[in-house]
């Protein structure tokens, strides 16, 4: 029961911790004040506790598929933060923008994963033979989820401006795209969009299961058996924010910016 | 007469569209959580189509019903039911497991 706890906690923490790594390491190459990062984790930890508690009634909402609906809008926000984010640091006359995308980003990052992590923890306080092994893997898991982004923040920091933006940008793209996928898995599970065939299967070349296949899935979405909407809204987001991010570092070459 | 010909023609287009929706309304499957295991564990459902899992959690903790080769993952709060859509899928067996209790919530779909 440990060793699951600690696999569960560390996927949800990840996720969120990335985002969080990477966004605090521009904030500090880009001198932003990093104060937002606090309020996006307690608003969104506030919010995930409502979110948990209220799970089951939200379930049912929309004959059933509440959740599907309320975590894709989540999923999509995200997206649209990432690249609120990435547009913005072309020039500080938006640095408002960037820091409230930045805030808006992680406290729906924090909300996301969060409340998941409550409804697992929850459930086993009806149990009391397994509560305590489970607070164990899952403080376990949470804190190799924490030193995982506590890693990047300090490897982005460590690289010189230039690199630093790019590398953040680079992560930030997959994330992007990962959103996207995960919003669009969310609607053909709740059959808001049709589903059809996965157009190519590659889990025996990466399993969805392995840790390669689960660190792919934080980093970038990977997904084994997409369907070509999938693909096609994936390609088209990753699209979008690199071109954005293309024109944010031409612009600090010009001398204009951050 | 062509007129007569449109409202006959739009009649039936309105009859076959309301008779084939209801034909090929999405078949419904139940599935129970008890103790962290599934009833049933094995479920057979057909090939190309697609269907609605009801899966109704019984037990007061939450699961989270999940499947890799069927892209699903679902928290379901205790004592609640969940709605997870599948299909349409080709023929094969589909392994399925509640992630918080995946030593003994176990059950697959077999498409046939």
């Amino acid at each position: 029961m440990l060793i699951n706890a600690v696999i569960i906690i560390l996927r949800e923490v990840l996720e969120a911790s990335l985002i969080l790594g990477v966004l605090l390491a521009l904030s500090q190459h880009n001198q932003v004040s990093k104060t937002w990062s606090l309020k996006a984790v307690l608003l969104g930890g506030l919010a995930a506790v409502m979110y948990a508690a209220n799970l089951a009634m939200i379930s049912a909402l929309h004959e059933g598929v509440g959740q599907e609906i309320l975590n894709a809008v989540l999923y999509v926000f995200i997206f649209t933060f990432i690249l609120t984010i990435v547009y913005s640091l072309r020039d500080k006359q938006y640095s408002t923008v960037t820091v409230a995308a930045m805030f808006g980003c992680v406290a729906l990052a924090v909300i996301r994963e969060g409340s998941e992590i409550i409804v697992y923890i929850h459930g086993f306080s009806t149990i009391p033979d397994l509560f305590n092994p489970v607070l164990i893997g899952s403080s376990i898991g949470a804190g190799i989820g924490l030193s995982i982004g506590v890693f990047v923040y300090y490897f982005i920091v460590s690289l010189p401006f230039t690199y630093g933006v790019r590398s953040s940008f680079f992560v930030l793209v997959f994330i992007a795209g990962g959103m996207v996928s995960q919003a669009t898995q969310m609607l053909l599970q709740a059959d808001l969009i049709s589903s059809e065939l996965p157009i190519w299967d590659t889990s025996q070349l990466v399993s969805e299961q392995s840790i390669v296949g689960q660190i792919l899935f934080a980093m970038m979405g990977y997904e084994a058996t997409p369907i070509l909407l999938q693909v096609v809204l994936y390609a088209a987001s990753i699209l979008l924010t690199g071109f954005f991010a293309i024109g944010s570092i031409k612009r600090s070459q010009q001398g204009h910016l951050f | 007469m062509k007129k007569n010909n449109f409202s006959y023609t739009f009649l039936l287009g309105f009859l076959f569209v309301v008779l084939t929706d209801s034909a090929f309304a999405t078949p419904v499957f139940n599935i129970e959580i008890r103790n962290h295991l599934f009833y049933p564990a094995e479920l057979t459902i057909p090939v190309g189509t697609k269907v609605k899992l009801l899966i109704n959690n019984t037990d007061a903790s939450a699961e989270e019903f999940e499947s890799y080769e069927l892209n699903r993952e679902k928290v379901i709060p205790g004592k609640s039911t969940g709605v997870v859509f599948i299909g349409p899928l080709k023929k094969g067996v589909y392994p399925f497991f509640g992630e918080f209790f995946p030593k003994t919530a176990q059950g697959s779909i077999h498409v046939d």
